[in-house]
């Protein structure tokens, strides 16, 4: 897993509103992850689109950068949803 | 010539829970005010700012372990819009000659020619000094990306910061160093307090940078501020770098106030 490429992605989402909107659509979020570089793997896009970030967390993603998929919403996620599945990824 | 150190947090939620009366506003508004109180009767000319850019000014292309903005005036916050969006006057002259005495006398200093402000400068500014133009140099050290400088590369930083100011003197007028960070906080991390998003993983070492900065025991905090219990204080504990950077600058002692707010990881500080 590329932990980079997922991170950019997350940071993208703080600098770039129509990468917000892309993501926030069922009908686009996954031909965006897939038009990120470097490339996500299909793993990452998966874990992406299910809102799975305690996959991502045990895999090295910065919970910081990660941290903004909930403050904005995406992938089912909030922030307090967000930080409870990370929790419970390292019980 | 320098007339004092201040640390306070940079939450980025803070302006606008203040704003609109949310949890905790009194709180933030009394703390702020003790240590914006101590500021402005500093009177500084100029302040530098000491932070930690949180992945937005430098990543895909550098990340310095220390640099230095040289641009004339710079617009944030960059990250988060419930700041109120403002332009900050920077010091240009004087952060040029900072970073040219830093590089001479062995510090690898980089500096950014363009660039816009995030939460860390931006949202302490709006309660330190929301309705003065006073003149910043942002100082930037590397404070969450590992690997992270060591407390005493910080401490050694922070004293040719001083020597610089105190070389530029006349030029530089009056002179505060401000930072802004915590000294135990998991944001988003496995961490987390049950029910939030952000934590505070280690207490005890909160109280423990609390009693050496009361103390004024400088020296103490860099030995013990190694870079497994930065970590062990979570993933924004290393913001502790900067505020052994200021007080390296500021010239250390005790504190005139110090406050915390152990919820949340902070603390509020002044050393006039």
């Amino acid at each position: 897993m590329s932990v980079y490429a997922v991170n950019k992605v997350c940071r993208r989402l703080v600098h770039e509103p129509e990468m917000r909107d892309a993501l926030a659509s069922e009908e686009t979020a996954e031909a965006a992850l897939r038009a990120a570089t470097p490339p996500l793997s299909d793993a990452e896009v998966a874990a992406l689109l299910a809102g799975d970030v305690g996959t991502l967390s045990r895999a090295g993603c910065n919970h910081f950068l990660m941290s903004q998929i909930g403050r904005f919403g995406l992938f089912g996620l909030d922030l307090k949803e967000e930080a409870a599945r990370v929790r419970a990824a390292h019980r | 010539m320098i007339v004092g150190g201040f640390g306070v947090p940079h939450t980025p939620h803070y302006p606008s829970i203040v704003a609109g009366g949310g949890p905790g506003a009194e709180e933030i508004v009394a703390l702020y005010g003790e240590v914006r109180t101590r500021l402005e009767a500093a009177e500084p000319d100029v302040i530098v700012f000491l932070t930690s850019d949180h992945y937005n000014l430098f990543w895909e292309t550098c990340i310095p372990i220390f640099s230095i903005a040289v641009a004339p005036s710079a617009w944030g916050a960059s990250d988060y819009d419930t700041i109120p969006r403002r332009e900050l006057m920077i010091a240009s002259d004087l952060a040029v000659h900072v970073q040219r005495h830093l590089v001479r006398g062995g510090f690898d200093v980089g500096k950014s020619q363009e660039l816009e402000l995030d939460h860390t400068i931006v949202a302490p500014m709006h309660f330190l000094a929301p309705d003065v133009d006073i003149p910043i140099v942002p100082v930037f050290l590397s404070a969450l990306i590992p690997p992270l400088p060591t407390a005493a590369r910080c401490d050694a930083f922070g004293r040719a910061l001083r020597e610089a100011l105190d070389d530029a003197d006349a030029d530089a007028g009056r002179v505060a160093i401000v930072t802004s960070g915590s000294f135990s906080l998991e944001i988003a991390g496995p961490r987390t307090a049950d029910g939030n998003h952000v934590g505070v993983p280690d207490p005890a070492w909160m109280d423990r940078v609390l009693e050496l900065l009361a103390a004024g025991d400088l020296d103490s905090l860099v030995a013990e501020a190694t870079e497994e219990q930065l970590w062990a204080a979570g993933n924004a504990g290393g913001e502790t770098l900067l505020w052994i950077a200021m007080l390296a600058a500021a010239g250390g002692g005790k504190p005139d106030f110090l406050e915390a707010q152990r919820a949340a990881g902070h603390g509020y500080g002044a050393w006039v």
